[in-house]
């Protein structure tokens, strides 16, 4: 028990980590482990545990620096306008508090509705597979109808089709490999976009609060449900990440407030992990890179999903009183830091971060992700519409389309 | 700089970044690899194979796993899973030319190339030997066959040993025991079957044995 123990701090301990510096991803050290758990007598349980403690403390952790940094993260993305707008108004710290309970209330959520959520996640899965294309084409559609003008459609449309491309290129191509492919295709469509701005503009931060008064409980509820349920979603259909989620989950509560959002979109990302895992054994599919590395290391049947379950819910409540502790001491001093000089370091990691893992050719796909994912901010749409580099392959491969439009482009 | 200008130059740093990729992709898109020379660096990587079959099991869930080997001597696993299995048009024989388009796996320490969709899996069938053709020099080579059936036997546990007639040349095709309660069609003499195996030498006598149901074909019923 105590060496269960151990292992799990440790997987908080990198969480935290993979969490606090940008771009790095627990998908970056999860190979590691499943080749420790291979080639070594060690319990394949606890290096699982390890594994989910890990991934959970990471969501819950890298609010931090989207909060404070612009650097997001896969899953991240749509939450940076919302957070920097209370990062810009000198209330960081509320936007760590908001999603720190998005976050956790997510996850408790989750575990609270696992039974029912097994009970249907085969049968809808089986549904649904069939037909997963259809279902993504009308999330795409869905999302870029929320548009409100014909000219913001077709901006959306634009960014959806770029991405989608450059997806397909990237990952469906012999140009990069597939896991190098996908690190910088995210940083730069979601965090070296979001970073030159404030590296041009030269911004800087205002004094920032510690605020402590108490969220408002009743408010957050309905997003947090919301979240959750869209979280459990996403969490079975490839390619739907957080954000789309999140938007589903503000559609169907008809809310649009800032701490809604950062509720919801939190409370998605947790749901979404937890569920993944779950996936393995309801449908028999990781959909995570965490899940993947869990599902080779070991066969989850009933008693191990409970326990991967038990040790998230502590990993999650170690996580959420570390981000709190830790975004308070961010917004402490993040505004005597030279907050350019930071974003340019950020923005130095990203890309000697993709030239070591994806080498040169990452480069050039970093250089064009970011040139898409400028264009969101500078057109006004959402930045969601640029998951198009997840979402136009998934849709391909689904309709059974993929080999055909790669021979169609004599790949 | 104005919006717009952000605009225009995003949107042109975007097609001149997609056409460079594109152009990367064009010259590093997969022509066949030597089997033989797949190693670990091609892990993640989409090649092309082509080869012979050389090995052939079926799973009870559907899938199929076979072994290809090519001119380069290399032999390499190709697993096709039952949902891609259901949507190939053809069935896959021992022997058979096969060109498979996959990603490389290393699953359990083996490199496997993994087709995704049916269009991956091209299958030229070979005609099956003449079994006149056969001598003891070919044992323990895998070969495929086809005759008539004119004697039927049933030895020790329930092992069938069929001799198979075609073109003056006759052949024993021994099937364990453990293969013949498992989808082995009807047998009868005046059968004409066809088999993929491995040839053997039994008391001196060449014969060939069947290591799965999926390898014996009815050509023509008695």
């Amino acid at each position: 028990m105590l060496e269960l123990l151990i292992y799990i701090l440790a997987g908080v301990g990198l969480g935290v980590v993979t969490g606090l510096i940008p771009v790095l991803h627990t998908n970056n050290l999860t190979p590691f482990f499943v080749a420790l758990a291979a080639g070594s007598s060690l319990v394949s349980l606890n290096i699982a545990a390890l594994i989910v403690a890990m991934s959970i403390t990471n969501v819950f952790i890298s609010y931090i620096p989207s909060t404070f940094l612009g650097a997001p993260e896969e899953g991240t993305e749509l939450s940076v306008l919302p957070a920097h707008r209370l990062l810009l108004e000198g209330r960081g710290y509320r936007a760590v508090r908001l999603t720190t309970l998005g976050c956790l209330g997510g996850l408790l959520l989750s575990a609270a509705v696992l039974l029912p959520f097994l009970a249907v996640a085969t049968p809808a899965y089986e549904l649904i597979r069939p037909q997963m294309h259809w279902l993504l084409i009308f999330v795409v559609l869905l999302m870029i109808a929320l548009e409100r003008s014909w000219t913001g459609a077709a901006w959306a449309t634009v960014i959806f089709l770029l991405s989608g491309m450059l997806g397909l290129l990237a990952l469906d191509t012999n140009f990069i490999r597939g896991d190098a492919a996908l690190m910088p295709l995210l940083s730069g469509l979601f965090g070296a976009s979001v970073l030159l701005p404030s590296i041009v503009g030269g911004s800087a931060l205002p004094e920032q609060h510690a605020e402590n008064e108490p969220l408002d409980m009743r408010a957050n509820a309905k997003p947090l449900c919301a979240g959750t349920a869209a979280g459990a979603i996403t969490g079975i259909i490839p390619g739907v990440g957080p954000s789309q989620g999140t938007v589903l989950a503000q559609l169907a509560t008809r809310s649009s407030g800032t701490d809604e959002f950062l509720v919801a979109v939190s409370g998605v990302n947790t749901s979404k992990t937890l569920f993944s895992f779950v996936a393995l054994y309801a449908i028999g599919k990781a959909r995570s890179g965490a899940a993947v590395a869990v599902g080779e290391i070991m066969e989850v049947g009933c008693t191990e999903l409970v326990f991967l379950v038990g040790v998230a819910l502590l990993a999650g409540g170690i996580a959420a009183v570390l981000e709190l502790k830790l975004g308070k001491l961010a917004a402490k001093h993040i505004e005597k830091m030279p907050y350019r000089a930071l974003c340019i370091a950020v923005l130095v990691f990203i890309v000697a971060l993709t030239v070591y893992y994806s080498g040169l050719a990452g480069l050039l796909v970093l250089a064009t992700a970011t040139a898409i994912g400028s264009l969101p901010a500078v057109t006004g749409v959402k930045r969601t519409h640029a998951m198009g580099v997840i979402m136009l392959p998934c849709v391909l491969y689904f309709a059974g389309l993929n080999g055909s439009v790669l021979s169609a482009l004599g790949l | 700089m104005d919006d717009k200008t952000i605009t225009r130059l995003g949107i042109i740093c975007s097609l001149t970044g997609l056409a460079a990729i594109y152009a990367g992709a064009l010259s590093t898109r997969p022509r066949i690899t030597p089997i033989a020379s797949l190693d670990n660096g091609f892990i993640d990587l989409n090649v092309v194979i082509s080869g012979h079959v050389v090995d052939f099991r079926r799973h009870e869930e559907g899938h199929i796993f076979l072994k290809l080997c090519d001119d380069s001597g290399g032999v390499v696993s190709v697993p096709i899973f039952s949902r891609l299995n259901a949507e190939l048009g053809e069935s896959i024989e021992l022997l058979d030319v096969m060109e498979v388009t996959g990603e490389v796996v290393l699953y359990q320490g083996d490199l496997e190339v993994v087709p995704d969709q049916a269009g991956d899996v091209k299958v030229v069938h070979t005609p099956p030997m003449k079994l006149s053709s056969l001598s003891g020099e070919n044992a323990g080579i895998p070969v495929k066959v086809q005759g008539t059936i004119v004697e039927r036997e049933i030895v020790g546990n329930g092992n069938i040993i069929l001799t198979l007639q075609e073109d003056g040349g006759q052949l024993s095709t021994f099937i364990p025991y453990w293969i013949t309660d498992n989808g082995l069609p009807e047998l009868h003499v005046g059968t004409m079957v066809r088999v993929d195996g491995w040839l053997q030498l039994y008391d001196g006598k060449l014969e060939l044995r069947v290591v799965d149901a999926s390898h014996l074909h009815l050509v023509e019923a008695a």
